[in-house]
Formats: C-alpha cells, structure tokens, sequence
C-alpha cells in the first residue's frame, strides 16, 4: 500500500507540473488565431485569465488533496496494523481511488490542448470553434475542482471521524501527529511556528536568525509561469510570428477604422465631400461654423478673418481657390507647405462645410488690419463683379 | 576564542539621519510646488528656476539622490557595522563620503535651478558633478569593502549581498550613462544619439529604480525589519534565489520604457518579457519581509516601526507587480505618458522608499540616543496622515492618467478625434488639485515626524562610539551542521562583487551591443540633416528649460496618435539628437511634428502668455526668453563637439556657423514682422533665445516631411522587419 502511495506521489509530481503547462499552452495557442494581437480581443483575453487562475487553484487544490490524502493513507496504514481492524481496508481503497481518480482527470484536461494545436492554424478572428474551445477548457477546470471539492470534503470528513474515534477511544498512544494547519499555511506551505527550531539555520547576525522555510509552491509556479510566458511571448512575435508587431497592429487599426467609418458614412447625413459640398446658409450653420473658427483659426487668420500669417479671407482673392468646394478642400486636406494643415482628423465633414460656409459668409466684411490681398482674383460663378464694398455682401451664388 | 572590543560610529549615522530629514522635507517641498504648478501655472512668480520645467527635476534628484540617497547611507552605516561587528573601515572616508554627498546635492539643486541640465531624466546633473558621484561613489565602495573585509563575522548576511549588488550596479549605470562630451564648464552633449541614446538613458532610468530606489532597501528591510520584529528571517532560500534572480533579470527591463517607440521591436519585446519575469523575484523579497513577521502581527498594531514597514513591503508588492503589468504593451499603450505612471511611481516612492525610510528613523533614532521615541501616539498620527496622504494622491491620479489616455484614444463615428488636445487637459485639472491635497498631507505628516524625532533626540543622550564585543574572526570556520552551496560565496565578499557585477552586465550587454553595432536596427533616412547653428541653440534652450518635462518627441504607431500628431516616428530621425529628447510625460502635446504646424508668431505670442494662443492652457509663461541672448561665442565649439560624437558638419564649418545663424534669425525676425511683431518694448529681437528656440520648434520634424514617400514608407518597414 505504502509503495502505491509512493509511486502515486512521484507520479503526481511530474504530471502536475505537465498539466500546468498544458494548460498554459492552451490559451497560448488559442491566443494565436485572433488578428489584432491576442490581447486585444476581450473575450479571449478574459478567458485566457479565467484559465490560468483557474489552473493555479486547481493546483493548489491537488497539492492539498495529496497532502492530506497520503498522510491519512500513511497513518491509516499504521492504525491498521495496530488494532488490526478490518474496516480500515474500505476507507485506503476509498483514498486510492480518489488519489488516482486526480490523474485521470489531470489527462483529461490535457486533451484539448493537441486539438487547439491542430484547430490553430484555420482560424481568424475567434471563431466558433475556438469560442468552444476555450470555453471546454473552462468548463474542464470546473469539472476539476468540483472534484478536488468533493475530494477534500470526503478527507474532511475522515478527519472528523477520526478525532471523533480518538476522543471517543482516548488512546492516549495516538496523539495527534498531524499539526493543525489553517489552508493559509498550506498554501504557502509554512511550518507551525511551534516546529521553527527544526529548520532554525543556527546563523546569528547581529541577532538575526535564518530560518530554512521551503519556497512558497505558488510562487515557485508562479515564477515558472512567466518564464514560460516569455517564451511564448518570443515565439509568437520571432518564430511563428502570429502576434503582430506595433507597426502591423498600427496597420490593422487604421483598416479597421476605415471601414467602419466607411459603413458610418453610407448610413449618415454627414457623407460630404468635396465634390458635393453645398453653402450652409442656415443662421445655426453659420453660427458653428464661427464657434470653430474662433478657436482654432483665430491664431493665423484673424478673429475676424482679416489675415495675419494665414491669408486675409475677406477679400476676393484667393490662392487655392475661393468657392465652397475649394474651401471646403483646403480646411479638409490642408496645404501643409503654406502652413495650413488639414482639419479632417479634427472636424467631421459637416462641421467643415459649416466652417468653409463661415469663411464664405465673411466676404466683404473689411475687418480693421485687414492683410494685403493674396493670390489671385477669385469670381463666383453667377455673380458678376468683385466684391468690394458691404452692399455685395448679401450676394450669394450656388 | 579571544573576545575583542570596540566601538560603532553613531556619528556618521546621526549626520545621514538629520540630512535625510532636511532633504526629504526639500524634496518633497519641491514635490508639492510641482503639482500646484500643474493647475496654478503662475505659482512661478515668473521666474526661471521657479518653472515647473526645472523645479521638477529639483524634486526628482532631491527626494531620489537626496532623501532616499542620504537614506540608504544612514541604514547601511548602521546596520553594516552590527553585522560585521566592526566599526567602519575609516572615519576619515565617512566624513568625506557625507560632506561630498551633501555637496553634490547643493551643486546639483543650484546648477538645475540656474539650467545647467544634461537633459536626461533623472541623470540631469552636468559633467563635473557627474565626475564628483563617482569619485564620492568609490569613496563610499572603499569605506564599505573595507569595513567588510575587516568584519568579525565568518558570513555576510542577506542585507549585504544587497549592498554590494548596488554598489557595483549603480557606478556602472552612472558610468555609461554619463559619457558625454564638454563644450565648457556646465555644458556637455550625450555621447549617444536618438535611438541609441533612449536605450542607455532607459538603462539607466529603469535600473536607478532598481538599484538605487530597491536592492539597497531590500537591504535595510532585511535588517531592520527581524530587528524591529525580533524574528527570524522566514527564508533564507528565498533569500538566495530572489536576489540573484532579481539582480539579474532587472537590468534587462529597461526597454519597457519605450514600448511602441521607435526603439527596435526585439528590443521591446525583451523588455516586456524580463518585466513579466520580474514579478516573482521582486515579491520574493515582500515574502521574506512579510513572512518573517509571523507570530508578530500583534506587535505590528502596537509598535510604529513595524506599521511603517509593513505598509512598506505591501506597496513595494503592489508596485512591483502593477510594474510588470504597465510593461504588457496592450496596458503601455494606455499608461504611458499619463499620470498612470506618476501614480505609479508614487506608490513606490511615497509608501516603499518613504515609509521604510520612516520605519528605520523611528527605529535607529531612540537606539543611539539611548531612549525611547518621545511619542508613539504622533507616530501612529504621522503614520495614518502619510497613508491618508498616499491614497489621496495615487487615486486622482490613476484616474487621470486612465482618463485622458481615453479622451486621447475616442474618435467619433465619423472618423474624427473626438477631444483636442487643451480639452483632454482641462478635464483632468481637478484631478491635479486633489492629488495636490494627498502630497501635502504626506508632508504635513513628515512634519510631525520632524518634530517628534527631535524630541526624542532632546529627551535622550547621543552615543557617538557605541561599544559593542565580537570574538576575534578565526581562520578557519568549522561548520556546524551540512552547508548550504551558497555559504561559499557568503564568506568571500569580492567574489561576491564579480559574480554581481557578471549577472547585471549581461542584460546590459544583449541590449545596448547590437543596438549600437547592427545597422539594420536604425534604418537611416537621407533627409534627415542636421540642425542648423541657431536650431542647436533653440535645443539647448528647449533642454535647458525642461520642455521635455511635459512635451514628448515620439509619435506612436497609434491611429489615434498618427491622426492627432501626424506620422509615427522613425528610428531614423532621431540619428543627430545629442541628447535623445522624446519625453515620458505628455502634460502638453507631443511635438516630434510640431514644425511647421503654426506659424512663427504663433509660437511667438504662445511662449510670451500660452493662455492667448490655447486659452485654459496650463503651460507656464516664459518671459525671460525674450530678455536672454544666445551665446554666439558658443557656436563653434557646439559644432566640434557634434562632428566629434559624428554629426557630419563639413571641416571649418564652425568658423562660418554664426553667418548662417544670423541668416536663419533675420528670416524669423522678418516673419514676425511680417505679423506685426516688431521687437520687446521696441527693442529688436535678434538674438533673444526665443528665436533660437522658435527655429527650434519650426524644425522639429520637418526632415521627413521633405522626404519622397516611398523612402519613409520604406524606412518604416525596416523599422517592421526588425
């Protein structure tokens, strides 16, 4: 029995390990379909975190449940050699199976993972199979722990009955050898403060001593899980080049972006262009138009148009062109070598019709410092001579 | 086994003590100005070396250099001594590695006020102070090798490996990263450029984090903390793993400063790697520490030592795990260059270095004056008012830094950015004055502290020579039970030094080697050129007035980024920049294409009053640029020292600089003119700093504009390949 139990223990220490690792293989390999990074897509990412943290309780958990399982088992075996009782028989086999039962399912978990290696390659985007796959794995660690749950209570419950045996019996010959340790200590796998001189190193430094605790396992793990992620993090982007670099991830953003917007666009009054930009006349259109103006083109064009670096644009003339269109191109493209920068990142293509209606609106207005003119003579189609004086104002073609 | 006597030296210890309490409460005063300058802009008073663009620096060097510095002096005096039960090697080392200290910092406070910066993050101070931290560096290095080899103990304990691992680290950052090259006595250019120069600068940067803001209080914390506890260290495995583990994956981290930039795409990826590998080395050593209190938690809620050190170690755990998580590109892409990284690093300097500093004062302050601390109930005032203070201060400003990096991100549905950039700004202003509010709760706090320690100093007697027994260190230690391998080296403290010195080299040596070597990782661009005379004297006044402070030089390869500033930057760019000045912070704008976007006058009226040109702007005033002149005499010696470090001017050119200087000034003086800006109160305008400074800003970025598009694009897949 004592052997099994040993075999078992040694067994479990490679297979945990492995199962760990496969896990962590999981989401890695299924990181690897989703096209703007893996980390990008929500849902992936989410269940990625969902699976590791569900990995390392699940881990945890075994440990505990090897822990006390083999202790129990050990002191079983002893008891029934003392008292030679037959009932114990039952109770090892119960602990055996429960013991063997955390492989099985420890190679069940790992069955998923050959198949997203092989589901990897097809898939773009997280598709249906992918969604299924990460939910199963999910679904799986859940399965686990319910057992490991189960598992616990089952040793719980043979504790109990034990102490119960012991109080009821008081064999005085059997005093607890197992100490009490609350899950805390477990976990971190810490020794009763009580048992301190055990592991006491003996070092003084200035009255400092050193104790020989073990490694935290979590953290012990926890340390080969990142190491293990930075390998996946380095084969991804060098050797199978699945995740993108900053530059292509910049690259698919803008395409993306561009679509959508293209699909906006199709559906929304705001579809203007150069080709087919009208004079806004409404008093509201104006009106936004000149709430712009008067933040971002005062510093160059005057607060009232009249020119200081940029051109006067009050007048007739024109460098790039003087009806709507022209204007509406200009504040929509920019001329960057004149100084004057494109707007479309700023303003939809309304706001810059309004804009460009604004600037129409403040022809012949002779602001105070109005600037020299520039660039050429520009006569809107229908009217008939330049604007010179407030009377003209009101006239407005097209 | 004879028993020997001795004495420790208090004195030293006392006089680190009182300076960490002097440049601690100045650093964190210069803190405070800062961060009411953010939303309060004239609290400058409308001078210089009061301007957030040089008081920041002040604050960085005085709480890191100052505080933290004399901090780390202070423990390691004490506690070196106890454990090698001996007193420190020289006394005549000791005063001079306190008074250099101690004049460093003056120099370095008054030459950053009076704008002698190198222009390097948190390596600001110029060539000769550089010169004086090594020399004081290697005083402090004698005085404490000596005082280990002389010790009475057969081991070092845990404390020391610490030290010495900091020791060697920081004079080798300090080292590289100082290279530079005079051009007279306050005044140098980094011997590295653009690219090459961000990644020894993040080198530096990361790791002064490292070494100088962690292993050394690591350190103190190991011995300390048992100390103040009277418990054995949890683990001493722990120990060994954690700190070779840690010394040796930090120092590759350093690119995770530079996520997204134009820096190569592996070396990014190393640092986001050896970042998320850092995080259980790092909470090794908050293990050890927490760990070791068990069965002492009941002292933690009576003794204001332990209080102090406890929320120590838990934000040094919070900090070095939220670290790892800001090096994930997906969440750097957020982060950086908001307030998300202030708060970051807050929690880090305000409860790790603050609070520990805080701890050890409590602790050693009493012990050498022989008494108790005067008061514990101000203590536990002091301590919930600094903890009150911290959590005021990193909440408005996680909030913040997450805000506005998502303002930064929105367009609307029509494809446009939906905030500008001023917007952005103002939403998170409020957001300034609270975090104010926290700061100076935590000062109000350090003030109590202050007063509490000097009456405990005025109830007690100083020991200056504390005796103190050790039997004499025999040669030969039999050891008394089966050896650890790692007591081998715990006997022998050079080996020690080596073996550290060989695990931090090589992170540095992956990274900083091909970068400099492999010519693929730069891709040149053939319409780059160099500054012109008065552009490179527009860039010292830019470096000299701290612009890159508040302003990036890096465009990220982000939609949002690309729509708002233009073009992402290319490695290629960056190839004559003595120093590299892409920024961390994005208070005000990124400007890598700010040339050419406004016109001259613009930048004109915009640096005389910001709020005329961007009204709400929180960007100070800098009239003292219109009264300043450009030190022509300069001129040729800046020219030699670029074609020295390989900026290609022809031979002789610095002698017929200053014509083409003149040129480019009249062809500004002119433009403004043309807008109607004929001179300060009459007077003409040529050669006044803001000119050099507008050609500056008109050049930035321009050189790839003129480029064909075929070879940005190309260059930009270069940039891809590697």
């Amino acid at each position: 029995m004592l052997l099994i139990a040993n075999v078992f223990k040694k067994a479990s220490k490679i297979a945990l390990p492995l199962f760990l690792l496969f896990v962590t293989a999981v989401p890695a390999m299924a990181e690897g379909p989703t096209p703007p990074s893996s980390l990008s897509n929500p849902f992936v990412t989410l269940m990625v975190i969902i699976i590791l943290f569900l990995a390392i309780i699940i881990f945890m958990m075994g440990r505990l449940v090897i822990g006390s399982g083999g202790l129990y088992l050990e002191r079983w075996k002893k008891e029934t050699e003392e008292t030679k009782k037959n009932s114990a028989a039952p109770v090892v086999t119960t602990i055996v199976l429960l013991l063997l039962s955390v492989q099985v399912f420890a190679q069940d978990s790992t069955a998923p993972a050959p198949a997203a290696a092989s589901a990897s390659d097809n898939f773009g985007g997280i598709s249906s199979t992918a969604y299924y796959l990460l939910c199963s794995v999910v679904f799986v660690e859940l399965l686990l722990i319910a057992v490991l749950l189960y598992m616990l209570r089952v040793f719980a419950g043979i504790q109990k009955k034990k102490k119960a045996i012991v109080a009821a019996t008081n064999t005085a010959a059997v005093k607890s050898a197992v100490p009490e340790l609350s899950w805390w200590d477990r976990f971190n796998a810490l020794k009763p403060i009580h048992q301190e001189v055990n592991i006491d190193l003996g070092h003084d430094y200035d009255g400092i001593r050193e104790l020989d605790n073990k490694l935290p396992p979590w953290w012990l793990y926890g340390f080969f899980l990142t190491i293990i992620f930075a390998g996946v993090y380095l084969y991804s982007h060098y050797v199978s080049h699945t995740a993108m670099s900053g530059i292509e991830e910049y690259e698919a953003s803008v395409k993306q972006a561009d679509i959508e917007k293209t699909e906006y666009l199709k559906k929304s009054a705001n579809n203007i262009d150069e080709t087919t930009v009208k004079l806004l006349t409404a008093d509201a259109d104006i009106a936004a138009g000149k709430a712009v103006f008067q933040v971002s083109c005062f510093p160059c064009h005057g607060k009232n148009g009249e020119g200081i670096v940029g051109p006067n644009l009050t007048d007739d003339y024109w460098i790039h062109g003087g009806s709507i269109q022209d204007i509406f191109k200009t504040l929509k493209y920019g001329w960057a070598d004149k100084g004057m920068k494109s707007w479309k990142d700023d303003f939809s293509p309304v706001q810059l019709a309004q804009i460009a209606s604004y600037v129409k609106s403040l022809r012949g207005t002779n602001p105070a410092n109005a600037k020299a003119a520039q660039g050429t003579l520009y006569t809107e189609a229908g009217s008939a001579a330049p604007a010179a004086t407030d009377s003209t104002k009101t006239k407005k073609a097209s | 086994m004879q028993v020997e006597k001795f004495y420790y030296d208090n004195k030293t210890v006392k006089m680190f003590a009182y300076a960490v309490l002097l440049w601690g409460i100045v650093g964190m005063l210069a803190g405070l100005w800062v961060a009411i300058a953010l939303y309060y802009p004239s609290i400058n008073l409308g001078f210089a070396p009061t301007t957030f663009g040089r008081m920041r620096p002040v604050h960085t060097n005085a709480v890191i250099f100052a505080f933290v510095g004399n901090g780390i002096f202070m423990g390691i005096y004490y506690s070196l001594q106890r454990l090698c039960k001996t007193r420190m090697f020289s006394d005549v080392l000791s005063k001079i590695h306190f008074w250099g200290w101690q004049l460093i910092i003056v120099a370095g406070a008054l030459t950053l006020w009076t704008g002698h910066t190198s222009g390097k993050e948190y390596a600001e101070l110029e060539w000769p102070i550089d010169i004086a931290i090594a020399l004081v560096w290697v005083v402090f290095g004698i005085n404490m090798f000596g005082t280990i080899l002389k010790r009475r103990e057969s081991h070092i304990y845990v404390a020391i490996w610490f030290y010495i691992a900091t020791w060697v680290t920081v004079a080798m950052l300090h080292i590289v990263n100082s290279l530079e090259l005079p051009i007279s006595f306050l005044k140098s250019y980094s011997m590295y450029a653009g690219v090459q120069d961000a990644l020894v600068q993040w080198w530096y940067g990361h790791n002064a984090v490292a070494f100088f803001l962690t292993t050394p209080y690591l350190g103190l914390m190991y011995y300390f903390l048992p100390k103040a506890a009277n418990r054995p260290i949890y683990s001493y495995r722990l120990s060994i793993i954690h700190f070779w583990a840690l010394i040796f994956i930090y120092i590759w981290a350093g690119p995770h400063h530079l996520l997204y930039t134009a820096l190569p795409d592996w070396a990014q990826s190393l640092g986001v790697v050896f970042s998320i590998m850092l995080i259980a080395p790092s909470w090794g050593g908050m293990l050890n520490g927490l760990f070791t209190l068990r069965g002492a938690w009941d002292k933690v809620r009576e003794e204001p030592v332990l209080k102090f050190l406890v929320v120590a170690i838990t934000c040094y755990g919070m900090a070095t795990f939220e670290g790892p998580m800001l090096s994930l590109k997906s969440v750097n892409a957020i982060s950086h260059f908001t307030d998300w990284t202030i708060a970051h690093v807050h929690v880090g300097a305000l409860g790790w270095n603050g609070f520990l500093t805080f701890g050890v004062l409590y602790w050693i302050i009493p012990k050498m004056w022989n008494t108790t601390l005067y008061s514990k109930k101000l203590a536990g005032t002091h301590f919930w008012t600094g903890t009150i203070g911290i959590i005021l201060y990193v909440i408005p400003m996680y909030w913040a830094g997450f805000t506005q990096s998502m303002m930064w991100k929105t367009f609307t549905e029509e494809g446009q950015l939906k905030f500008q950039f001023l917007e952005t700004v103002t939403h998170i202003v409020p957001m300034y004055a609270v975090r104010s509010i926290g700061g100076a709760l935590y000062l109000v706090g350090a003030f109590i502290m202050v007063y509490n320690l000097i009456k405990t100093v005025q109830q007690g007697s100083f020991v200056a020579d504390e005796a103190a027994e050790a039997p004499a260190l025999e040669k030969n230690i039999v050891p008394h039970s089966k050896e650890y391998w790692h007591r081998w080296i715990e006997k022998r403290p050079m080996q020690m030094l080596v073996f550290s010195l060989i695990a931090v080299a090589i992170g540095g040596v992956v990274e900083l080697i091909p970068t400099f070597l492999v010519k693929s990782n730069i891709p040149t661009i053939s319409s780059v050129k160099p500054y012109t005379p008065l552009e490179l004297h527009g860039r010292d006044v830019y470096i000299r007035e701290g612009c890159y402070l508040c302003h990036s030089q890096m465009v990220r390869p982000f939609r949002d980024e690309v729509a708002r500033y233009g073009e992402y930057s290319k490695a290629g760019e960056f190839v004559y920049d003595h120093p590299f000045q892409w920024g961390s912070k994005r208070t005000g704008p990124d400007l890598a294409r700010v040339g050419g976007k406004y016109p001259d006058s613009w930048h004109y009226n915009h640096m005389m009053d910001p709020q005329s040109m961007s009204p709400g702007s929180i960007m100070p005033s800098y009239p003292w640029l219109y009264e300043d002149e450009v030190d022509t005499l300069l001129t040729p010696k800046m020219i030699w020292a670029m074609r020295k470090l390989g900026v290609p001017y022809a031979e002789g050119y610095e002698y017929k600089a200053n014509d083409d200087l003149r040129q480019q000034e009249q062809k500004i003086v002119t433009s403004l003119k043309g807008d109607k800006i004929n001179g300060v109160n009459g007077k003409p305008i040529n050669n006044k700093s803001i000119v050099a400074l507008i050609a500056y800003l008109q050049r930035i970025g321009m050189d790839i504009k003129s480029a064909p598009k075929a070879q940005t694009a190309q260059s930009g897949q270069g940039v891809m390949g590697n």
